[in-house]
């Protein structure tokens, strides 16, 4: 090897080179499925989209559509029901599920409920949907059979507006409820069992030691837990696709769906990208609210 | 309820005097009645569906239901394909799909976290810091100008279409380069000294000592691919491409409620997989979705 090629293959030009080619392939697709979309969206969004018969810019047009337009109200409305209503309740119940879990048992019966609570989460949520939507039947549905047995009348589940927001949510927790268990439980294993020694020594019972010690060492994993909540809930739409179609009327149609209707079923691109972006700024400042609080509380201990 | 909550004062009481145990048996109590009865609700629907699955059609609307199996009508998982829903392509498709990203997405994390781990180039943190950043960004707003790609390259009811956006994952790299940072720097400067290339190192060295995060990777990206309906609903539009949430979403709807047997025996059957490898892989799952916050 003559001097000149030992300087341009020497250990650190080959190094860097690798590292190049080794990332090569993440970064052409990074450009392709993301960067790029990224950027034309924000063109399409100010364009009068057509693939047939040709598009043009019209500047604000889409944004101040979606102004004025009704359906947007109703859906994001819908989103924002659905999103805080399913976050509370995946929050709460996981919680609780979380504090009866980390009590004094025996770790078989520990890791067996763990188990059962968590499997939900892997199951397609079109399967879960399909199954639900025979339980939720009005006349011949199991979970009206049961609300007949304790005096309540059946319940129009699926085909009247507001139970059927009810019956997502309902799904919804029974579905993910169990991640936020998963979350909680490891975020109570991490507080040091000295903290409960001492509380105790100060005789402090298990109410204030739940409201004083547990809650707060807890704070950052539940202020994780709403946020990685809320973002997912604010893009639901495979159960609602399933279940209820949107219906009855628009009464559980969320944002992504409404998407999904004006880009691929009326090809209103444009405008589709336009609302798109309205999406994107909200999960965007959730993010960041959430990086700059966990990067905050990261120091805690 | 008073004196204690954690195991360490459970080991306390054996030696305190009596009435402390007894309320701490009845707290035990609580809990346990408590966890049963959201398991029983975790479970019902799941239980009604295999039981439903073989069952004569005609039982199936009996209220009170029945928990358990009332027959068992094992030709009611013959019956999904004989429908006119293909379920045998369904599943191939589905499983293609899955694998195809799945392995694309083992080759391209394990390469890319390996090279910000432990390999020195320029703009090494910038770049993964921007592939970090997209992960903020969300399906609904790439997905339009993907389409119009697709499209325009001919992708369109093609598998291609979910496969190729599908095979990078700035979540994987993450994941991987993570593991590669913990593996020890001399044993892959001894490999160096022996004079094997970066690409023998990665090979030889880094990529067999992987295993256990190559295998969280996978189960995390095969479940999520595996359950997908978001981009096949958008993409594949005939049967021979379609994968198996569509088909069972649309055998739902072509029997109408008409059959539920047929279509909770073709439910369970999709479960299947899902279960199988949670009953095997169950702990790497559960660690891997505690560490990193990824929601199925």
């Amino acid at each position: 090897m003559n001097s000149t090629r030992q300087s341009l293959l020497s250990p650190k030009w080959g190094e860097a080179l690798t590292g190049y080619l080794f990332i090569l392939p993440t970064f052409i697709g990074f450009v392709l499925f993301i960067l790029y979309p990224i950027v034309e969206s924000i063109r399409i969004s100010f364009m009068d989209y057509s693939i047939l018969r040709g598009s043009e810019y019209i500047g604000l047009e889409n944004y101040v559509e979606i102004l004025s337009d009704r359906r947007i109200r109703t859906v994001y409305g819908n989103t924002v029901i659905f999103t805080l209503f399913a976050v509370f309740f995946n929050a709460a119940v996981g919680l609780l599920l979380a504090v009866a879990l980390n009590r004094r048992m025996s770790t078989f019966i520990r890791n067996l409920y763990r188990s059962i609570f968590f499997f939900p989460l892997l199951v397609a949520h079109t399967y879960i949907a399909v199954i639900w939507r025979f339980l939720y039947q009005k006349d011949t549905g199991v979970i009206n059979y049961y609300l007949g047995q304790i005096g309540i009348a059946p319940v129009p589940w699926l085909s009247q507006a507001g139970w059927s927001m009810a019956a997502i949510i309902i799904l919804d927790v029974w579905k993910n409820t169990g991640f936020a268990m998963l979350v909680f439980l490891a975020g109570l294993q991490n507080i040091p069992a000295e903290f409960y020694e001492s509380a105790q020594l100060d005789g402090a019972n298990e109410r204030q030691i739940f409201f004083r010690i547990t809650l707060p060492l807890l704070s950052p994993t539940i202020f994780f837990i709403l946020v990685i909540f809320m973002i997912g809930a604010l893009q639901v739409f495979d159960t609602i696709m399933v279940l209820t179609e949107g219906g009855p009327g628009d009464s559980t149609r969320t944002v992504v769906m409404y998407i999904f209707e004006k880009a691929f079923q009326r090809f209103d691109m444009g405008y589709a990208a336009a609302i798109s972006m309205t999406l994107f700024a909200i999960i965007l400042v959730l993010t960041l609210i959430q990086f700059r609080i966990s990067r905050r509380w990261v120091h805690y201990e | 309820m008073t004196t204690h909550s954690r195991g360490i004062a459970g080991f306390q009481t054996l030696t305190e005097r009596r009435p402390p145990r007894r309320r701490v048996k009845t707290g035990d109590l609580v809990t346990l009645f408590m966890l049963t009865f959201a398991a029983i609700l975790v479970l019902m629907p799941l239980l009604w569906m295999f039981s439903t699955s073989l069952r004569p059609t005609a039982d199936s609307y009996k209220l009170p239901p029945a928990w358990l199996p009332t027959q068992f009508r094992v030709e009611n998982y013959l019956k999904p394909f004989e429908s006119s829903v293909p379920f045998i392509q369904l599943f191939v498709n589905s499983l293609r799909i899955t694998l195809a990203v799945t392995l694309g997405q083992l080759v391209t994390c394990s390469l890319a976290g390996y090279a910000f781990a432990r390999l020195r180039f320029p703009g090494n943190n910038t770049l993964f810091l921007i592939l970090l950043a997209s992960l903020m960004v969300p399906n609904q707003v790439t997905i339009i100008p993907i389409y119009l790609s697709m499209v325009s390259w001919g992708f369109m009811n093609n598998p291609l279409a979910i496969i190729l956006p599908g095979i990078i994952s700035a979540f994987g790299v993450f994941l991987m380069r993570q593991f590669f940072k913990t593996l020890p720097q001399e044993l892959l400067d001894a490999a160096r000294v022996d004079g094997a290339g970066q690409l023998r190192v990665f090979l030889q060295i880094a990529v067999p000592l992987s295993g256990a995060s190559l295998a969280t990777l996978a189960i995390i990206t095969f479940n999520s691919v595996w359950n997908s309906y978001f981009l096949p609903l958008i993409f594949l539009k005939s049967w021979d491409n379609m994968t198996l949430p569509q088909g069972i979403a649309l055998l739902t709807g072509y029997m109408g409620s008409g059959n539920p047997s047929v279509v909770m025996a073709a439910v369970t059957m999709a479960i299947l997989p899902v279960l199988i490898v949670f009953i095997i892989a169950q702990r790497w799952i559960i660690e891997a979705l505690t560490r990193t916050g990824i929601k199925g």
